[in-house]
């Protein structure tokens, strides 16, 4: 590895901790998400569960810009990442974030396998939200209110998730379109254009 | 927009409306009640009108039922709470008359909570 001398590790210890290109792109993407997590958990939210997910654009344009194993990468750090630095990690807020996170995850690897052109980003995003929503309702009813009463927020949540969901997809591409447009100004040579093709 | 994202879409928007009115509606009534005297229940129906006149430790309370409800209308204590409760129609809701010993609740399908707290 080429970038190891510039390595701290190395310097005082001598242990070397080998990192792939990969693990630096997860990182960096991660951090990413890791401070959207943290900027939005200082929202006010209307009801407990409701929150605009927007850490949830990284991990959709992450699926779509390098697959799910790396999404998968970036959404469990930004849980794990994101509670141990609020605070929240192993409470009641984190298992619905991660059973939330691991939800949405399944689902994105469902259709990563669908036939023909698949979802766009707007697809996406919106069953991603649905299911992030229906994987921390479940949790909750299981874990932490088994009552029949909580499915009367269902209807609020899913709303909320539906109307978040939208919103995100509209980011991702955008943001997606925005990705595009700079590499072919830098023509930088496009694997995905090649992919495509 | 490929066509499965229209398809999901789509699939939300049939979705919501279909949790709201499963959710939402039909909101169970109290269909019937139970009084307790002195840890003697007696289950009564909500769905004729009626007027029970219970004696408890202390005199006669009178329960009255009409069109689905139920309430103390009368009772020998001195406080009155059980008559200030007013109309109990849904399932969960209480009133209960400790100084005569005598409480009514209102039952549904399953039993509801009291409170919730987070």
């Amino acid at each position: 590895m080429s970038d190891q001398p510039n390595n701290p590790a190395e310097v005082k210890t001598g242990i070397t901790i080998k990192t792939t290109p990969e693990d630096h792109l997860i990182a960096w993407l991660a951090a990413l998400a890791i401070a959207i997590h943290i900027i939005e958990s200082v929202l006010p939210s209307p009801l407990p569960g409701v929150k605009p997910g927007l850490a949830n654009v990284i991990t959709i344009a992450v699926f779509i810009l390098y697959g799910w194993r790396t999404a998968v990468w970036v959404s469990m750090l930004r849980v794990l990442v994101g509670s141990i630095l609020i605070g929240t990690f192993l409470s009641p807020t984190f298992m619905l974030s991660f059973s939330g996170a691991v939800a949405s995850l399944i689902v994105l690897w469902l259709a990563s396998r669908l036939p023909g052109e698949g979802l766009g980003p707007i697809g996406l995003c919106l069953l991603a939200a649905m299911a992030h929503m229906f994987g921390q309702f479940y949790t909750a009813y299981l874990l932490f209110i088994p009552h029949d009463g909580l499915f009367k927020l269902l209807p609020l949540l899913m709303t909320a998730a539906v109307v978040f969901g939208i919103i995100s997809g509209i980011i991702v591409r955008s943001m997606l379109r925005h990705l595009d447009k700079r590499k072919n100004d830098t023509t930088i040579i496009n694997s995905r254009n090649e992919q495509e093709k | 927009m490929t066509r499965a994202d229209y398809c999901t879409v789509l699939f939300a928007a049939l979705l919501l409306p279909y949790l709201y009115i499963s959710q939402w509606t039909g909101d169970e009534a109290g269909i019937n009640a139970t009084i307790i005297n002195d840890g003697e229940t007696t289950q009564v129906s909500l769905a004729h009108d009626h007027t029970y006149e219970i004696d408890g430790a202390l005199g006669t309370s009178i329960i009255k039922i009409e069109d689905g409800k139920i309430r103390f209308a009368a009772s020998p204590c001195l406080g009155k709470q059980c008559i200030h409760s007013g109309w109990l129609a849904h399932a969960g809701e209480f009133a209960a008359c400790l100084p005569n010993r005598i409480s009514v609740a209102v039952l549904g399908e399953e039993p509801r909570f009291d409170s919730i707290n987070f």
